[in-house]
């Protein structure tokens, strides 16, 4: 299949109020709206970049963060190609359930090899003064949990928030060269949907 | 009596060793796991439980048990019973590995200690706590009956199978539901149990496949993590097995003389010709069990909405002591116009339930003061938590950290809300904590500071604002709760209202996945707070408040908006996620008083259709061959489905209707459809759950 235009699926999970939809506006739309809403039910958006030479269309889907809704996010999981575990750097319980997260994505997107699933881990809120969690802390859990590529980012000021999205694109497409690799034949992979737009089928 | 045991066992229940030579020879003719118990719809106290086991029929020297054991019990390896890999084949018991059962086991543990809060809802077990000895194999969702007990079996689905027992002495067992399918496998081995010649011994079938797609994805993923994993669970095999059923209903049927036969074929199929004038009958070229869907609603009603009610409007309904009268035409003028604003801050009250109707000035001024005091004590109670308190009670924190997030991102560009250190932020955070102490278990969940900030906004009150937002939330606790049992429900009443209402819409929607109308999620769980702007939003409140003109109005009015996208999402061929984007866009697009219309008059285009009789059975009413008459009885002894009279609560309306008629063709059919035990459909589609009691026709003209 044409990997030219495939369409990738990345997915913001962390806990309510970390700043997932600011993070998917941000890099969407390139704004910021202290005041946005907070997510209720799910929500994505789509942006075409190029990387590496490589044209994707990245949809990226927000989700409530509140535990309650565990039931009517998780169905979103499946087929997903990335998973943005994020977390407030001015907020260490957000970062201490990072883990439940990551444990959440693998269990309901089905994830057949978790050791090799493309994770990204962004620290958020950058632009904070008071810290509770530092570099050193998440750059260990990272790659404690399995050498993840780790971020700082600020919505608020769009530090990092391009290349955080890129690196999930990479490590995406990383996956894939791999998996072409071992099965060098003409596979298909299921989870790609070409498409070149959203409103034709 | 029946031999209903609350099994009281031995920490061996089903003693394997007993197996072997001695009596009572059993054997397991049927074995299937992970069917499910709600315990929450069956008793208060266990709320959220869901009890997984061991359902088996076993043959005891003859007689056929149908047993249901919880896994605890199951999943002791002494305990296992082994019935072999085809479970429609007899083994004898045998004290063999469990393999399967025990993979499932493991699955589920693992995941719960590998993390809580993945487990919080789904596979809690619960000990019996209340039984002599607190044997700790007892498990009070046990449950061992001999078929011949058995008076009536309810099968119905709605995403997936669920059976329920009724025996002989009225008593009806705990629903118990095939999330992992099987239900099909046995109801076969059941019906070879059963004695065909039991007259008494009907299967009622309330298949429902309209929703079997819908909540396939939210349920399984939700409560069940280890369905997940049997995705391919085969709706279409239980459905097609469903097939079986009805032929063995009309097996029973046969063995045994009813009351239908009395009534000629001609008699009945001109009954029908009459009463359901233009019915569209769809027969199969097998003589076989169609489903009749198409309905034609009649034309809808052009509606006029009215002024919003001003100040002086309102105070018309008020007598000199203040209780306000003739209530009802005040209400439909509510409903008709909405409110001016200045009336709302006294109207809201009455409306959502602060302040009795009846309530005089001086009664309402002892409320209001008894209100305040006990507003300001639970108030205290959360203010009065020291740090070190909080500290040890997650809880509170949880919710506390939440509520400081969320206000700053409620309504902020409202100007009653907006900029720094905005004073309704403050009472928002109060009323919302004050409102966990109030309902601690609730405590606050997302999308509650949306339901408060209009409220607040109107009452520009704290102790007023909290408890209309009680009442609201009266209303709408069921969406939040933990298992959002609202939310559920309220999708599977709006898929079958849509799917009366425009079955090609529907069936486009179930084509593209989205049958289970996800995507409205977020209108049902804050009631369009997102969608309109803010304006709207109060009068969309204010006149859903009124309780007019059915009840759950606000499923119509998601009706009326969609039958404003239908066209664009086919058209366009959206698929499931652009469904989802699409709708999601409407926000703040969407027109009130355009809306309402369109609700109010897709309301009376139901009411106005006279006869609404559930049709299930394909019927050629002009032929007199026996198998006409069989599906004559399928058709009138139907069973009640809930269908959009219940929804909407027109099931009143309907029998006035039927009564004012005074046809005697349609009173003969209200009474063929009303006879008792004889309850046997083979709806597929149409029916979600079985009512109470009698047989009785539904919606559609």
């Amino acid at each position: 299949m044409a990997s030219k235009s495939s369409l990738l699926k990345v997915i913001l999970l962390g806990d309510g109020g970390v700043g997932k939809s600011s993070l998917m506006n941000r890099y969407v739309t390139n704004k910021f709206d202290t005041h946005l809403f907070h997510t209720i039910g799910v929500e994505f958006l789509n942006k075409d970049v190029e990387v590496d030479g490589h044209m994707v269309t990245l949809q990226i889907w927000d989700t409530a963060g509140q535990e309650r809704f565990r039931s009517l996010r998780t169905p979103f999981y499946r087929g997903s190609d990335c998973c943005l575990l994020t977390f407030s750097v001015d907020d260490s319980q957000s970062f201490l359930n990072l883990g439940n997260w990551r444990k959440e994505f693998i269990y309901y997107a089905d994830v057949k090899e978790p050791e090799t699933f493309p994770f990204v881990v962004l620290g958020n809120k950058l632009d904070v003064t008071e810290r509770q969690v530092s570099t050193e802390e998440a750059q260990q859990w990272c790659q404690e949990n399995g050498n993840y590529s780790y971020y700082e980012t600020s919505a608020k000021d769009a530090t990092n928030v391009a290349s955080a999205f890129e690196e999930a694109v990479r490590r995406v497409l990383a996956m894939e060269d791999r998996a072409e690799h071992l099965i060098p034949t003409d596979t298909v992979n299921l989870h790609r949907k070409p498409r070149s737009n959203t409103t034709c089928c | 009596m029946p031999k209903c045991k609350q099994q009281q066992r031995s920490p061996t229940p089903f003693p394997a060793r007993r197996a072997a030579p001695g009596p009572p020879r059993m054997r397991v003719l049927y074995e299937h796991e992970g069917v499910f118990i709600h315990s929450s719809s069956e008793d208060s106290e266990d709320q959220g439980l869901l009890v997984s086991g061991f359902l088996r029929i076993i043959d005891k020297d003859g007689e056929a048990i149908v047993d249901y054991k919880p896994l605890e019990d199951a999943v002791d390896p002494t305990n296992m019973l082994c019935a072999g890999k085809d479970s429609s084949s007899v083994v004898e018991w045998t004290q063999c590995p469990p393999e399967k059962p025990h993979r499932t086991v493991d699955q589920q543990q693992s995941c719960e200690t590998e993390w809580d809060m993945v487990n919080t809802i789904s596979f809690r077990r619960k000990p019996y706590t209340n039984g002599e000895g607190g044997q700790k194999n007892t498990n009070k969702w046990a449950f061992s009956i001999s078929a011949v007990d058995l008076k009536s079996i309810t099968v119905s689905a709605e995403g997936w199978t669920h059976v329920t027992f009724h025996l002989k002495d009225d008593t009806a067992l705990p629903t118990i539901h095939f999330h992992q399918g099987g239900s099909e496998g046995f109801m076969e081995c059941l019906r070879k149990c059963v004695c065909p010649s039991d007259e008494s011994l009907f299967f009622v079938s309330a298949f429902n496949k309209a929703l079997s797609q819908s909540f396939e994805n939210l349920l399984d993923d939700t409560n069940y993590g280890l369905v997940q994993k049997l995705k391919k669970d085969p709706y279409t095999t239980t459905l097609g097995g469903f097939s079986k059923v009805t032929n063995y209903i009309y097996d029973a049927f046969r063995g045994s003389d009813l009351e239908y036969r009395q009534r000629p074929p001609e008699e009945m199929a001109d009954l029908l010709g009459e009463v359901i004038p233009g019915l569209e009958i769809n027969q199969q070229e097998e003589p076989g069990f169609e489903v009749i869907t198409r309905v034609d609603l009649g034309p809808r009603p052009v509606v006029r909405r009215r002024e919003p009610l001003t100040v002086e409007g309102w105070l018309k309904y008020q007598d000199p002591e203040g209780r306000m009268r003739n209530v009802p035409d005040l209400k439909k003028n509510i409903f008709k116009g909405g409110l001016c604003h200045a009336a709302r801050k006294e109207a809201w009250k009455f409306l959502l339930g602060f302040f009795p109707w009846e309530s005089t000035y001086e009664e309402r001024k002892v409320l209001q003061k008894r209100k305040t005091d006990e507003y300001f004590r639970m108030k205290l109670q959360w203010r009065s938590v020291s740090e070190e308190q909080e500290r040890r009670n997650s809880k509170l924190r949880d919710y506390k950290s939440l509520i400081e997030k969320d206000v700053n991102r409620t309504d902020r560009n409202n100007k009653y809300y907006e900029g720094l250190d905005n004073p309704g932020l403050i009472l928002l955070h109060d009323i919302l904590m004050t409102y966990c102490m109030y309902d601690f278990d609730l405590g606050y969940v997302q999308g509650m500071s949306d339901l408060l900030s209009p409220i607040l906004f109107v009452m520009e009150s704290e102790v007023d604002a909290f408890w209309c937002f009680v009442s609201f939330m009266d209303q709408l606790h069921d969406n939040f709760e933990e298992q959002m049992q609202g939310m559920k429900t309220q999708l599977i009443q709006l898929s079958t209202l849509l799917r009366l209402l425009d079955l090609a819409f529907w069936n486009y929607l179930e084509s593209q996945d989205s049958g289970y109308l996800y995507f409205c999620f977020r209108w049902l769980l804050i009631r369009f707070k997102r969608e309109l702007h803010f304006p709207d939003v109060l009068r969309l409140w204010e006149v859903m408040w009124t309780g007019l003109p059915c009840q759950n109005f606000h499923l119509l009015v998601c009706c009326a908006i969609l039958d404003s996208e239908k066209q664009k999402i086919m058209d366009r061929h959206y698929g499931f996620n652009e469904i989802l984007k699409h709708i999601n866009e409407l926000s703040m697009k969407l027109d009130i008083e355009e809306i309402l219309h369109k609700s109010e008059s897709i309301c009376l285009q139901i009411k106005n259709c006279k006869v609404r009789v559930c049709l299930q059975a394909g019927v050629d009413v002009h032929s007199s061959s026996p198998s006409v008459t069989r599906q004559l009885l399928f058709l009138c002894a139907q069973d009640i489905p809930p269908s959009v009279g219940e929804i909407l609560g027109l099931t009143a309306a309907y029998d006035t209707q039927t009564a004012e008629c005074g046809k005697p063709d349609s009173s003969h059919l209200t009474r063929a459809l009303h006879r008792p035990e004889q309850a046997v459909s083979n709806g597929h589609r149409h029916l979600t759950e079985t009512p109470r009691g009698v047989c009785t026709a539904a919606f559609i003209s």
